[in-house]
């Protein structure tokens, strides 16, 4: 047996952009050479990217404009800085000019980038606010995580006020990572070395199950563009009602697995049958396993 | 002529006798040959006596590990004076009891993660080092001058007449016990488990002195997992060349593969690249290597048809079960490993391909870092021409062919070099002079500690392309083929372009389009198997990898 051969984990953030994208319809703003490199890095000793380590711009799905982001992970980790941060904000906010189908977020981030802080935590409130205004205006916002940084701190926070995640089982969506939560609460709560129960914590499958990712797909640059052509254009509502429902939501969470030491536990409580393979089944039979549980509770 | 004068000898059985009396004195806390865990230290003090020479059994997977925490507890005042020959200086107890006084001698291999630390104690005039060995140096001197009195083995069941099982990863066990049991020596095993019956006897119960239930589990190490992750499109290409260049020329079906990215490398090109040049059946199917999960997309794919192991791997255990066509398997349906007969065969192989540190202009290789004492391991063994080798096979024949181009036919083995020009930090991977020979004068060593010699290697690869040494006649020769492979670095730069297009001309440099081999194909979408994710998959679920290699 050949596993699949593009993998999503692996390509780079233009090699993503040019799988995803109808062949010839990208353009891309402020693109390298226009050399917007960081002002902060440099006067740390540190090297600098032309792009900052993100692309944006615009393009066609099956035919349906979008804007689109990727961040490349590659350097510093996908993290975001100031210039990095204003190009991501800008392109959301250009959604309001030109109202595309959709705005596709390839999420590949551990979050602010800690050498440019200050900068970079400002540009985190500007997307959010951004991302706020679109989804206002009725704009579909497509946040997509399986890159090797997984989604983190801020960029976290953003994929969750989006309309719609699709990762594939190899992302991770969580707010502090496993070393920083080992760092603070001890090896003893949670050993980051261990990666099976790091997958367990803010694994894809977990975060599907749930409820908080939409989609689970196979690391496969197709499989992720046709998840993302699928769902261009579905906005959700997002008003009082929409938060309140949320809200009781987490609610009943808390109380229901406040005491679950592990995903597994977890896992079992919403019935699944055998959850210590869970890990291990392919995107497909996990996908119907899912659709078995939510059929059960409907 | 007088005879020359004789010591009084008291006996020819003066061995035995004082394994009697240590027996006495260590059965006196058993029950049987069952000794209970929190009688080790009492049981060693017992058996051992000052000045032994003493095995812990360690190599760089399965670890005496109980055993060698209760040496380290023992009074000094009554064990001291240790002499420790074993093959691997790897766990803090090691060096802990150099350090109370407990031993004073050393004679190992290899000393891996606690090299520096040895380094400090033998600065301290703490550890007396005798030499440092291959694994078949030492175990050959267990049968001449190294026999040890006390051995601590590690085992994973035994029953309560001291039968042990050593479950897939037997390692050195057998060499250890052999020379110990038979030359009145003590036989101490620490087991995960004591038992009624055991699924195999590995050891019969009357090589066997003690027994003692470890509380935990032995420590074993998974050092031969490598992430396909973290294989780059530079070792890919490393690998597109050796399969053309050596293993489709010369044909190799016998062969050893070094532990390393690179090597991994050529293992999961084989599916792939290897296939569609049709060379599955031709080349790379009998193998001399632990159960590397690598070589899974190759043994699935009906490249690799028969493995031997020196050890096991952790997570491999039952995929190997499953393949009792390709691994050696017991009646019991788990895998015999044994260090020994795995050197003994790689030894006799075609071919050895590993990776180094720092190469010379001699072609002598070396893993040495200064501040660091390392050892040697298996490689100088697997790495070097088998001169004893009298039986023919194409690729020893036609490397033969080019090495003895006058005189005498020969045969020759194959002994190849992979390495990237410039290793990480932008150090150059080829020098001048060999940081070893420093190391020498630092460690007040006999010799420079070198892995390879120069006049046992036939073959670098690098990325730039192919340095054949056996077309080289002269050593200026030689030294121009090694700076013609040798790329930007300083070595590279100072090539003598004239003569590398002369050995470019006669085939002792190879660039990778002079062996068909297309560097645009080299990317990681040749790669059978691109994740631990995907081994698994290629398992059909066998492979159970442990935690820190998952990303699910």
């Amino acid at each position: 047996m050949i596993p699949p051969r593009h993998s999503y984990l692996e390509a780079s953030a233009r090699a993503r952009l040019a799988g995803i994208l109808d062949a010839g319809t990208f353009r891309e703003f402020c693109g390298p050479r226009a050399r917007q490199t960081s002002p902060h890095l440099p006067a740390l000793g540190m090297p600098v990217a032309f792009d900052d380590g993100i692309v944006v711009g615009e393009g066609r799905i099956d035919g349906r404009p979008v804007l689109i982001a990727a961040q490349e992970g590659g350097f510093m980790g996908g993290a975001i800085g100031e210039v990095h941060g204003a190009k991501l904000a800008g392109l959301i906010e250009r959604a309001l000019d030109i109202r595309p189908d959709a705005v596709v977020l390839l999420l590949d981030s551990g979050g602010v980038r800690l050498h440019e802080a200050n900068a970079g935590l400002i540009a985190m409130g500007e997307i959010q606010r951004a991302v706020f205004d679109a989804r206002a205006a009725g704009i579909a916002l497509v946040a997509v995580i399986g890159g090797r940084n997984g989604c983190y701190g801020g960029t976290s926070i953003v994929a969750r006020s989006c309309d719609v995640i699709i990762a594939s089982e190899e992302g991770r969506l969580s707010i502090s990572g496993p070393e920083v939560i080992e760092a603070v609460e001890g090896i003893e709560e949670f050993d980051a070395r261990d990666r099976a129960l790091v997958w367990r914590t803010m694994g894809a499958k977990h975060r599907r199950l749930i409820g908080e990712i939409d989609i689970l797909v196979r690391d496969d640059i197709d499989a992720f563009r046709d998840a993302i052509a699928g769902h261009i254009g579905d906005s959700r509502p997002m008003d009082l009602d929409a938060l309140e429902a949320e809200h009781a939501r987490l609610v009943d969470r808390l109380s229901r697995f406040r005491d679950a030491a592990d995903g597994r536990d977890v896992w079992a409580r919403l019935g699944v049958n055998d959850p210590d393979r869970v890990s291990d089944i392919e995107a497909d039979e996990f996908n119907a396993l899912v659709d078995a549980l939510e059929g059960a509770r409907r | 002529m007088d005879a020359s004068p004789r010591p009084p000898r008291t006996g020819w059985n003066s061995l035995a006798r004082n394994y009697d009396a240590r027996m006495l004195r260590g059965g006196a806390l058993a029950d049987g040959k069952v000794v209970a865990p929190d009688r080790a230290t009492e049981l060693l003090e017992a058996v051992i006596e000052p000045h032994d020479r003493i095995c812990i059994e360690g190599n760089n997977q399965k670890h005496a590990d109980f055993l060698a925490k209760a040496l380290a507890t023992v009074s000094p005042d009554r064990v001291h004076d240790l002499h420790v020959v074993q093959s691997n200086i790897a766990l803090a107890p090691h060096l802990d009891i150099f350090e109370a006084g407990i031993a004073r001698r050393l004679d190992f291999c290899y000393a891996g993660p606690q090299g520096l630390r040895l380094a400090q104690l033998v600065a301290d005039g703490k550890v007396q080092v005798g030499a440092i060995h291959t694994y078949l140096e030492l175990y050959s001197r267990y049968f001449t001058d190294l026999t040890p009195r006390v051995s601590l083995i590690a085992a994973e069941a035994a029953d309560r007449d001291g039968n042990l099982y050593t479950g897939p990863n037997t390692e050195d066990t057998p060499a250890i016990v052999e020379a110990t049991a038979f030359k009145s020596g003590i036989l101490i095993a620490q087991v995960n488990r004591i038992v009624d019956k055991l699924p195999r006897v590995d050891v019969p119960g009357d090589w066997v002195s003690f027994v003692v239930e470890a509380p935990t589990p032995h420590y074993i190490e998974p050092i031969f997992t490598r992430d396909p992750a973290a294989i780059t499109e530079i070792q890919v290409l490393m690998a597109m060349m050796v399969v053309r260049g050596i293993y489709e020329k010369y044909g190799v079906t016998r062969l050893n593969h070094g532990i390393g990215f690179d090597t991994a490398a050529v293992e999961l090109i084989l599916p792939t690249y290897a296939e569609e040049l049709g060379l599955r059946g031709k080349i790379c199917r009998y193998m001399s290597v632990n159960p590397c999960p690598t070589l899974i997309p190759a043994i699935e794919s009906g490249f690799v048809e028969a493995i031997h192991c020196a050890g096991s791997e952790l997570g491999m255990e039952r995929y190997v079960a499953e393949r009792s066509d390709v691994f050696f398997i017991g009646r019991d349906g788990s895998m015999r490993s044994n260090r020994i007969f795995c050197q003994l065969a790689g030894h006799y192989a075609d071919l050895f391909i590993g990776s180094t540190l720092q190469i010379d202009l001699e072609g002598n290789s070396s893993t040495a870092t200064l501040a660091r004492i390392t050892g040697f391991g298996g490689a100088p063994n697997f790495g070097s021409e088998s001169r004893g080798r009298r039986h023919g096979s194409p690729a020893w024949l036609q490397a033969g062919r080019e090495a003895h181009r006058a005189g005498m036919p020969r045969g020759r083995k194959l002994v190849v070099q992979m390495v990237e020009t410039f290793r990480e930090g932008l150090s150059s991977t080829f020098v001048e002079k060999l940081d070893a020979w420093e190391l020498m004068d630092t460690f007040d060593m006999p010799l420079p500690p070198v892995m390879v010699y120069g006049d046992d290697l036939t073959h670098i690869v690098t990325e730039e392309g192919i340095a054949n040494l056996l077309l080289c006649d002269t050593l200026a020769e030689r030294a121009q083929a090694i700076r013609g492979v040798a790329g930007y670095t300083a070595v590279g730069r100072a090539r003598d372009r004239h003569m590398v297009e002369t050995l470019r001309e006669r085939g002792a440099i190879l660039y990778p389009e002079d062996i068909g081999v297309d560097k645009r194909l080299a990317n990681r979408d040749l790669l059978a198997a691109r994740s631990i994710k995907d081994l698994v998959r290629w398992s059909d679920g066998l492979y159970a990898p442990p935690a820190r290699f998952r990303n699910w």
